[in-house]
């Protein structure tokens, strides 16, 4: 763990984005979340560890409500965003998921041109009067996501004819596209390789001047490098959750200790 | 008002309403859309589907309800003294309902006003000659009772089609008007519509199911009704089939059940063994040249039409057969036999088999002919005792899917397997099938409502249920076989 | 499986005698293989030149080529050329003109002798000729008085001695045809008087009746399948379509959506001929459409279609990777969204396939046609769409039914010429099925 550059940050804000208070996941007959308490703050990036299958990802998904699609899938407790609960038979989870967007592991680009990829979201939630606003909000969101000079001269090429970390950087863009509040990454480097990463960890960083970013991650040096606050989960409970630099220099728990000593996972 | 025009002018309020929610979503939003909830076209959509699809929906009921009552209500004015010898009620009544289209064409033309037809008396005019000029034409001269009938007919008719009109144009202002009442800049236009959209999603399955339902019903009625005019015992249990013209009819299933089991059995006889052989060949043995030539070239055989395998049988296979075997050994002089039509069917069925076989064949793991190469066992050891036990489940799925078409095939046995209903061994005599005679009894001239005809719903119900005993055991085995290698 | 224990020590050069065994079943079972393969090709084979051998003849056929006088005289008696007045010339008048032609051209070319009489001339021309001259007249009564070359079709049995069907031995004991009228035949075509060339009447006529198979045509039926198709297209791939989309995308898993899909795949196995009869029973008796009718037809394959573009519709929507379904649902793109702006378009090749080979299964059908009234005689075209739906029309494979029903063996080439052009169709369907998958198939 010699590389890991645990530079003291300070976290900007103390302000809670996303609150969950005793959230309990169902996948089945499987207790994938056991009483989960998390705050995330604004502008700030979260990290989730833990070694896989301790329903990181789960969580993560219960915080835009992807886990809908999963008809065998059952969420309990309450997760509030900005003291909305976001699990009230009023949210429409179409609005909840435009306000909290997501990044997959794996780049999901729509087989369509670049353009129409970032455009896509703007376009479906109405967020331009018009053509040049749209050209504007794309420019926008590739430049956020560091792609813009890379694509700019061929933004009809199709997003599937990019390279991998070409693809995540558009996945990027596209979700930052609809102006989200917060952003969800899940593992969004398992698929890149070094230099790829690099470039992404890179943006996260970036990204946390405008949004709330949560990212899972297998990765601790990568937690450890972009994240301000770190949880810690081991199946299905959260262990533990604090300041990146306190979880892996003095952690509290055995549990979180020997995870990061390398002895789980 | 005619149904097309209806149709048309509720499209067309329809799209209006489209238009002006979507102009009134715009202006509630004060022409900024990040005000509204959803996009402006989801408001469009959503007046237009409240505007359309209820009065489209009322439209498709009336015209269904309609023609009923009024049928029910008309043809109480038929005496049994109108109904022509040999005739009957029904076929009154359908020249009554020409009867009445004709009034309309006269109308239509001009020639005479609503009242100068409700003058009209069938006993003093010529009607059949006017109703010719605007292209009725009736076998005979129009009895007065059938006349009035006709006249109230097209009385009720009209008046129901007015009142249609003007239900269906209020259900589709009414509507709008509800629709767009809706429209502020909070209403989850979206959802709405995406439900609408749902909704139609759904009923569209329902298709699959209304379908089945349609097919029960209609086999089990007229069923019932056969069973009414023909004992059900002789029915299953008598071995002669000898329709007759006037009544008093044999009406037996047995020898048509002997002709379709046995042409099934020739026909799986050739296709089990050749579909198995040639599907363990081309998943185990044949070169990737070989396979991609030879698979397509296989299920060519399922594309095409029984007609052609008919044909095949009537004019090549069954001659051939009559004069290089069952002549010479004397077994009969019939080119239509069951080993025609059992032969021809094989072809058939051999994709079939042949097809699911490889699928099942190559579900088996690798690891398990792994597991016997290992031991030194030869390819076709391997086949024989590892590969076909683990695919048997699956394989006997595929052959009673096979059995189930073999069951239910029709034109090749009308044309390959003859007529004469009997029950023999030889398998170079004509034989008939549960299928032919479905056919021939549907096809003949004889009266809807005579037992004669009413067989062939009993006979279209038992090879439904056989058949569809066969196809869910079949499915079941092979998706519990699927399951297992998943 | 056998273990070679017994080789234990011996040479692996040396095959021993069990090898040696083993081996030989291996051959053997791979022979049985082979056989069976080839049986399944050599089958395919003989039953398309079977049809090719007896139907490619349907393409061609005999025609008399003869100057023919109309005479006014006989045509329009009142000589004014009133159409109405010319309609009650029925085709027997036409009939003697085509004779006194016949007999005309023979004398002047030598041909006739005392043992063809001017009545055996005449016979050589096809009953159905005189319909076709007193159309031409009637559609232009200019012609009359003038000369005009006429290509009349000839007899269907001096077609079949020209095809090989019809011998000097068979013509002598046929009432219909003489010897001599067969001799005299043969001359007329060294004379080019008569000739062999493509038909076109066979695919665009109508059907002819039992006595003339030469003037029977295919045109009803392909336009009643072009109808019935239509409909099956505007139906069941909308219909199809919008079931898969509920049950792959939609649908909570639960009895209900079960019995759905077990209703389907059992559909997908219900003889043919039953949805005949539900035809019959539920449009016909009880909806009191129309018999024969496209639409009844078209009602009935499109119910028969259905589970095979659903089946097809259900595989083309699963192989869209749930990837792309995520991405558009993580930027907040509703359910339906999803469906209807990625998955769908993304999977329109595939359903496009399903759909074409679902139209390919329904075009080939006959049973449940011959149900519904479809084997009537129809000689009429059916009108334009949307009326034309109800006109009673024939169907392509049901025709081919009812031509082998007809005791004439010539009717046994128009079957068989029926099937090659259902091939046709049913091959450039498959055709255009295989370019769609080729051109667009996507991997992922």
């Amino acid at each position: 763990m010699n590389d890991m550059r645990l530079t003291e940050r300070t976290v900007d804000t103390t302000e809670i984005k996303i609150a969950a208070r005793k959230v309990q996941v169902y996948y089945g007959a499987t207790h994938a979340n056991k009483d989960v308490d998390v705050d995330i703050l604004d502008k700030t990036v979260t990290a989730f560890i833990g070694p896989s299958g301790c329903g990181k990802s789960t969580f993560l998904r219960c915080l835009n409500r992807m886990n809908d699609t999963i008809s065998v899938c059952r969420v309990e407790g309450e997760i509030l965003l900005d003291s909305e609960d976001i699990y009230d038979k009023k949210v429409d989870p179409v609005q909840l998921r435009a306000k909290v967007g997501m990044v997959f592991q794996k780049p999901n680009p729509f087989p369509k041109s670049i353009y129409d990829n970032v455009a896509y979201g703007p376009k479906i939630h109405g967020l331009t009067k018009n053509k040049a606003e749209l050209d504007e909000i794309v420019e926008s969101s590739l430049r956020k996501a560091a792609l813009w000079n890379e694509v700019k001269d061929r933004l009809d090429a199709p997003g599937t004819g990019l390279s991998g970390g070409q693809q995540q950087r558009l996945c990027i863009a596209r979700a930052v596209a609809t102006s989200p509040e917060v952003l969800l990454m899940d593992e969004p480097c398992s698929a890149l390789d070094p230099i790829a990463t690099a470039q992404v960890e890179e943006l996260i960083d970036e990204l946390r001047e405008n949004f709330s970013v949560v990212i899972v991650t297998h990765s601790m040096q990568q937690a450890a490098r972009v994240s301000q606050r770190t949880a810690f989960f081991h199946l299905g409970n959260l262990v533990e959750f604090g300041e990146t630099g306190q979880i892996f220099t003095n952690p509290s728990d055995p549990r979180t200790e020997s995870y990061i000593t390398g002895r789980i996972g | 008002m005619s149904i097309g025009l209806l149709s048309l002018i509720v499209i067309a309020l329809a799209v209006a309403g489209f238009l002006i929610g979507r102009a009134r979503a715009l202006s509630k939003a004060g022409g900024d859309i990040r005000r509204l909830h959803s996009l402006p076209n989801f408001y469009g959509q959503s007046v237009f589907l409240f505007t359309a699809v209820p009065a489209l929906l009322l439209m498709a009921a009336w015209l269904i309800l309609q023609p009923m009552l009024i049928e029910a209500r008309v043809s109480g004015m038929i005496t049994a003294a109108d109904v022509p010898e040999g005739s009957s009620v029904g076929l009154v009544m359908s020249d009554v309902r020409r009867i009445s289209d004709g009034i309309d064409l006269i109308l239509s033309q001009g020639d005479l006003s609503g009242e100068d037809v409700a003058r009209m008396r069938a006993d003093f005019s010529d009607v059949r000659s006017r109703l010719a000029t605007v292209g009725v034409a009736l076998g005979a001269d129009v009895k007065p009772a059938v006349f009035e009938a006709a006249k109230a007919y097209n009385s009720a008719s009209s008046s129901g089609r007015l009142m249609m009109s003007a239900a269906v144009l209020a259900v589709a202002l009414a509507g709008m008007a509800f629709a767009l009442s809706r429209t502020t800049a909070d209403f989850r236009a979206r959802n709405v519509s995406e439900t609408f959209v749902r909704a139609l999603l759904i009923a569209s399955s329902f298709i699959a199911i209304l379908t089945t339902v349609g097919i029960v019903l209609s086999l089990v009625f007229e069923t019932v009704h056969f069973f009414q005019l023909y004992p059900a015992k002789d029915f299953f249990l008598s071995t002669i089939w000898n329709p007759q013209f006037r009544g008093g009819s044999d009406l037996g299933i047995l020898p048509l059940l002997w002709g379709t089991l046995y042409v099934s059995f020739v026909a799986l006889a050739f296709a089990v063994p050749i579909g198995l052989f040639a599907a363990i060949y081309l998943a185990e043995y044949a070169s990737k040249k070989v396979r991609a030539v030879a698979k397509p070239l296989l299920e060519v055989l399922a594309g095409i039409p029984t007609i052609v395998y008919g044909l095949f049988a009537l004019i090549t296979v069954g001659p051939m057969l009559r004069d290089y075997f069952a002549q010479p050994l004397g077994l009969g002089t019939s080119s239509s036999s069951v080993m025609t039509a059992g032969l021809v069917m094989g072809i058939m069925l051999i994709p079939f088999v042949s097809s699911l076989s490889d699928d099942i064949i190559n579900a088996v793991p690798q690891a398990m002919r792994d597991g016997s190469y290992g031991l030194g066992a030869t390819q076709s050891e391997t086949v024989k005792q590892v590969i076909l036990p683990a695919a048997l489940p699956g394989i006997v799925g595929a052959i009673l899917l096979a059995a189930s078409r073999a069951i239910g095939e029709t034109m090749i046995v009308v044309l390959g397997a003859g007529a004469a209903a009997k029950m023999s061994l030889n398998p170079f005599e004509a034989m008939t099938t549960v299928t032919v005679k479905i056919v021939g009894q549907l096809t003949g001239d004889t009266e809807f409502a005579s037992p004669e005809t009413l067989v062939a719903f009993a006979l279209g119900l038992t090879l439904f249920v056989f058949t569809l005993g066969l196809n869910i055991l079949a499915l079941y085995i092979v998706r519990k076989y699927r399951e297992q290698y998943e | 499986m056998t273990m070679h224990a017994t080789n234990m020590g011996n040479s692996l050069y040396k095959t021993d005698p069990l090898t040696k065994r083993l081996n030989a079943a291996e051959a053997r079972f791979r022979i049985y293989g082979m056989a069976a393969v080839a049986f399944g090709v050599l089958a395919l084979v003989g039953l398309l030149t079977s049809a090719l051998g007896t139907g490619v003849s349907a393409f061609r056929q005999t025609f008399v080529e003869i100057p023919v006088m109309l005479d006014a005289a006989v045509l329009d008696k009142s000589g004014n050329r009133n159409p109405e007045e010319m309609a009650k010339i029925t085709t027997i008048g036409y009939a003697k003109v085509l004779e006194t032609a016949m007999v005309a051209e023979l004398t002047e070319r030598g041909l006739l002798n005392d043992r063809v009489s001017a009545k055996d001339a005449g016979g050589l021309i096809s009953k159905e000729a005189p319909a076709q001259l007193r159309n031409m007249v009637l559609a232009n009564p200019e012609l009359l008085g003038t000369t005009v070359e006429f290509r009349a079709l000839a007899n269907g049995r001096v077609d079949g001695f020209f095809k090989g069907r019809v011998t000097m031995e068979s013509a002598a004991l046929d009432s219909n045809i003489s010897p001599a009228q067969l001799e005299l035949a043969q001359k007329m075509r060294e004379l080019g008087l008569l000739s062999v060339s493509f038909n076109w009447g066979f695919i665009t006529g109508p059907d002819a009746s039992e006595l003339r198979p030469e003037a029977a045509g295919l045109g009803v039926a392909i336009l009643g399948s072009l109808y019935m198709m239509i409909f099956v297209l505007v139906l069941a791939l909308p219909l199809g379509v919008a079931a898969s989309i509920y049950l792959e995308e939609f649908a909570p898993q639960n009895r209900f959506t079960d019995l759905i899909e077990v209703n389907i795949s059992n559909l997908a196995a219900v003889p043919s001929i039953v949805f005949g009869i539900l035809g019959l029973a539920v449009f016909i008796n009880f909806g009191g459409l129309p018999q024969s009718s496209p639409l009844v037809g078209g009602l009935v394959l499109t119910l028969m279609t259905l589970p095979t573009i659903i089946i097809a519709t259900r595989a083309a929507l699963k192989a869209v990777p749930p990837s792309i379904k995520d991405a558009a649902l993580g930027i907040g793109a509703s359910k339906t969204q999803t469906v209807f702006h990625h998955v769908l378009p993304l999977a329109m090749p595939g359903i496009l396939t399903g759909a074409i080979i679902g139209l390919a299964q329904a075009l080939g059908e006959t049973a449940p046609l011959l149900l519904i009234g479809m084997v009537a005689f129809v000689r009429d075209y059916p009108a334009a769409p949307p009326e034309g739906f109800l006109d009673p029309a024939a169907a392509l494979p049901v025709q081919v039914y009812n031509f082998t029903q007809r005791a004439d063996p010539a009717f046994i080439e128009r079957a068989s010429g029926a099937i090659i052009v259902l091939l046709v169709f049913l091959l450039a369907m498959n055709l255009l099925a295989i370019i769609l998958r080729r051109r667009f198939e996507r991997r992922w």
